[in-house]
């Protein structure tokens, strides 16, 4: 029971860091088409965001800002350089330039910071572990899982009672109709991105605390697994993106904790067979998108 | 299979006229500029070259045959390493240094096998990686050894109770910590349980709490997993209050891993070398930093320069450069001198035998002298 | 003076070869309503859209209150004072009621104005304001037309387009979307009305053009194309 209890509150706590990175792919998907494969690197750069700041002696709160301001500021700069000039192309256009993007960013971190992991280490007192009821618990799972919850209570009250919010989902819809309201389109998409690369960087402080380490590479296979939880979740659903997140972090984790260690090598296949056969009963994705768009 | 041979024929040609004009040595060097293989295939090459550079000062190798290196960038991906050993080998290469992990090697030592050309990976340990045949070479203390060092003294320490933590996706870190099981229960230990994960797994959470549940409660955690790996477990690990020992492999030998702070305090890894004060490794990393500004951090780059030493002294044995002669004198080494430490390879798998340095991390985040030692190859694990 | 509402001149409209608008000449004079009538892809919904900013010009010129807009964006334009309630309605049905006139509103930059306007619109339309909690989507077509007519007039334009606003509307329906057109006319806003059902269009138009291929066949006051067979000719011919 114990153990269950553990592991369960690992599953939500990996599953919630896969919330949090499909739902940013989700928004940016659903508002420009755009499958954002280099939505990784945004992480990635929020963590050597965190990892310069404390290098150059920030406290370790203020690295974490830092980090996620990063990460927010390469999310616009990415729209901005690369995606903006790209807008209304077909999605197999857009897959391709983020695939650019990721490849030409992941080299400038490996020969402008290391190809190695840097180190990135928090006070001690962040890590650790508590007791509820005989039952010892992670402190950085916890808070994890309570961030986690915390940004996407806070992007629900975002998208559901502002006018920043409501743009956004009617971007979603319509994006040219939109403009003809007088909303400046760029405007929206510039905030879809931000919100999409502070959530990046949020993922990048729980991944870093837990991980204690940053490479070029580190935001790649998070995000794929994010990208698997938006198509599960129904691509461009918001909902679905950050339901299609927790299931598979689920999967992975009671897959890794409960089943034989002479499956251990298949487990990613099981994971993924599981998500498959999802998608064959519900072609559409757990939670398919509300309305279909107009091309 | 016409086309192959036409090829070889013109490789042979390419070799023959190459030999002929000039006494220079062609040494082909795979080295990944990018991709998991870059942070131990620079630093290697960099020793390396540097030492071919101080050799070549002096007329070249035994002051004879200067070297001339070409080198390549794999990008890691092993289909670009054999199209470009190819290419090294059309351009007159008799000698392959391969990258620093035993997959690119092997498929390397497949296309080197034709002429027989000798090839020696930069770092790769794992002793599978020679049995492509006799022209193939490690460098670096092979896992098997390592493993036995380090099993070796956790006995002498007492512990008793293992818990290994490996990865079948790589022959490194599934075969260190299953060498080590070996080695510790031929000494009297016991290997309670393992854990299985895959290169880059994102959340190690899973299998800390399997481990922090097993009863009776192993005292000592051994993996030869790398970086970003080994950080995310022994943060995992120490985050859920597991205080267990945990020992590992030469990967650990990183400023990374010491800059996990007081998380990798007190652990334990194998080494392939140590620059005590006033030994040769100490005068390299002088000479080094004075001519290039950048202070060698890890052992590969000592274990880069040892390559050009065991070329030099293979090549004084063989008395030419002719390839199969050069394999075969390498292969007959015995006791021949290195800076990082001394190598032999006779009676080896061509793995040779060297000297493992157990090293443990302090609180401070400095690397520790334990001890030093040779395995011995009457208990040596077999691959 | 400052000119009329709208002035099309000359506009051209393409889409890669094909033509849509070809050489359009159009006037909207202050406080009247232009109607634009012509068969299906005879070219009125290009023309529309081009002079909201959502279309490129090949060619020619628009002017909006005596002030050259050719080329402008859709947003600069919707600042110049022209809303759209566009073919289609195109109301964002994910959204509440209240929640598409909000977001209209936001225009004006003025929240407290903003508000004033939406509660006047949901007195304006009582259906709308039964309904301000509903998702848009799950309106009937004639509520969404009102709605889409709402949401243009949020952000005070001085000139509206109408894209066909009574297509696919029950008969009522459409009475009370000629009354409302008449009622912004009484206002003051200068309307450019597209429609497909000619007889209502002129009755409450005080201009009429007529397109087909894609070029003004007919131009001049509604009472004297109505009776022109030309006009039925051209209107039935594409």
């Amino acid at each position: 029971m114990e153990l269950f209890i553990q592991q369960t509150v690992n599953a939500i706590s990996l599953g919630g860091v896969y919330a949090m990175l499909a739902l940013g792919l989700a928004i940016v998907f659903s508002i420009v088409r755009l499958i954002n494969f280099a939505h990784g690197e945004i992480m990635t750069f929020g963590a050597y965001g965190i990892f310069l700041a404390l290098a150059f002696g920030l406290p370790p709160a203020a690295a974490l800002l830092f980090g996620l301001a990063a990460a927010v500021v390469m999310a616009l700069a990415m729209e901005r350089t690369a995606f903006r000039a790209m807008r209304g192309a077909d999605v197999v256009s857009l897959l391709i330039t983020s695939f650019a993007v990721s490849e030409i960013l992941k080299v400038l971190f490996q020969n402008g910071i290391s190809p190695r992991p840097v180190p990135i280490t928090f006070p001690p007192a962040w890590s650790g572990a508590y007791e509820v009821g005989g039952i010892t618990i992670g402190v950085v799972p916890t808070v994890s899982i309570m961030v986690t919850f915390t940004a996407l209570m806070g992007l629900s009250f975002i998208l559901r009672r502002t006018v920043a919010g409501m743009a956004m989902r009617a971007a979603a819809e319509d994006i040219e109709m939109l403009r003809l309201l007088g909303i400046r389109a760029n405007r929206v998409v510039a905030v879809s991105f931000a919100l999409s690369g502070l959530l990046a960087g949020i993922a990048a402080v729980i991944w870093t605390a837990q991980r204690g380490s940053v490479d070029p590479l580190m935001g790649f296979f998070p995000v794929l697994k994010a990208f698997i939880a938006t198509v599960l979740g129904g691509l461009g659903s918001l909902g679905g993106a950050v339901l299609g997140g927790f299931v598979v972090g689920m999967l992975e984790v009671l897959a890794q904790a409960f089943l034989p260690d002479s499956l251990a090598p298949y487990r990613d296949a099981i994971v993924l067979a599981a998500v498959i056969a999802a998608l064959l009963m519900r072609p559409d994705g757990l939670l398919p998108a509300a309305s279909a768009h107009r091309s | 299979m016409k086309l192959k041979s036409m090829l070889l024929a013109a490789v042979g040609v390419a070799a023959l006229s190459t030999a002929a004009m000039a006494e220079e040595y062609v040494i082909g060097v795979m080295s990944a500029q990018s991709g998991y293989l870059a942070p131990y295939d620079g630093p290697a090459y960099a020793g390396f070259q540097f030492c071919i550079d101080e050799m070549n000062a002096k007329g070249g190798l035994n002051g004879k045959h200067k070297v001339r290196t070409i080198v390549k960038d794999t990008r890691s991906d092993i289909a670009e390493g054999v199209k470009v050993v190819q290419e090294m080998l059309d351009g007159g290469a008799k000698f392959i240094v391969s990258s620093a992990d035993a997959d690119p090697t092997i498929a390397a030592a497949q296309i080197t096998a034709a002429d027989g050309v000798p090839t020696m990976t930069f770092a790769g340990t794992a002793p599978v990686l020679t049995q492509v045949g006799p022209h193939v070479f490690g460098s670096y203390p092979a896992d098997n050894q390592q493993g036995a060092v380090l099993a070796a003294y956790a006995r002498d320490e007492g512990f008793k109770q293992a818990w290994l933590v490996k990865s079948p996706d790589s022959a490194y870190t599934n075969g260190g910590p299953e060498y080590f099981g070996k080695a510790f229960e031929a000494l009297g230990g016991k290997v309670l349980g393992e854990s299985l994960y895959t290169l880059n797994q994102p959340d190690f959470s899973a299998i800390v709490t399997k481990i922090k549940a097993a009863d009776p409660a192993p005292d000592v955690i051994v993996t030869w997993a790398w970086e970003p790996d080994f950080p995310a477990l022994i943060k995992a690990l120490r985050g859920a209050g597991v205080k267990t020992q945990v020992m590992g492999g030469d990967v650990m030998d990183t400023p990374t891993v010491r800059g996990l702070g007081e998380v990798v305090a007190g652990s334990v890894h194998t080494s392939g070398g140590f620059p005590d004060e006033g030994s040769a490794y100490a005068d390299f990393i002088k000479r080094f930093e004075a001519k290039t500004g950048t202070t060698p951090d890890n052992n590969y780059y000592v274990n880069g320069c040892d390559i050009a030493h065991m070329i030099e002294q293979a090549v004084a044995a063989a008395g030419s450069t002719d390839p199969k002669a050069v394999s075969a004198a390498m292969a007959n080494i015995e006791n021949g001198k290195g800076v990082m430490s001394n190598f032999t390879f006779k009676g080896t798998d061509r793995m040779p035998l060297r000297e493992v340095v157990v090293a443990r991390i302090s609180a401070d985040g400095k690397k520790e002298f334990v001890r030093r030692a040779i395995a011995d190859p009457a208990t040596l694990p077999k691959p | 003076m400052s000119g009329n509402a709208l002035e099309v001149r000359q506009l051209e409209v393409r889409y890669g070869p094909v033509r849509a608008a070809i050489k359009i000449d159009l006037d909207v004079a202050p406080g009247s309503v232009t109607t634009l009538l012509g068969a299906n892809g005879a070219g009125k919904t290009s023309t529309v859209m081009a002079v909201a900013g959502a279309r490129r010009i090949a060619g020619g010129s628009v002017s909006i209150f005596g002030k050259d807009m050719t080329g402008a964006s859709a947003e600069d334009i919707v600042r110049a004072g022209v809303a759209i309630a566009p073919e289609g309605r195109r109301i964002f049905g994910s959204l509440s009621v209240e929640e598409n006139l909000r977001l209209a509103g936001s225009v004006l930059e003025d929240a407290q104005l903003a508000g004033e306007k939406s509660a006047a619109m949901m007195q304006r339309f009582p259906v709308l304001g039964e309904r301000r909690r509903q998702l848009a989507g799950l309106l009937s077509g004639g509520e969404q037309q009102m709605l889409a007519v709402a949401r243009a007039l949020m952000s005070q334009p001085r000139l509206l387009l109408m894209d066909e606003p009574s297509l696919g509307l029950a008969p009522q329906m459409v009475d009370q979307i000629f009354a409302i057109i008449e009622e912004l006319r009484q206002e003051g806003i200068s309307i450019l009305l597209v429609e497909q059902n000619a007889a209502l269009a002129l009755d409450v138009a005080d201009h009429a053009v007529v397109l087909a291929n894609g070029e003004v066949a007919a131009a001049g006051a509604p009472a004297d194309l109505k009776n022109d067979s030309l006009l039925h000719a051209a209107y039935l011919a594409a």
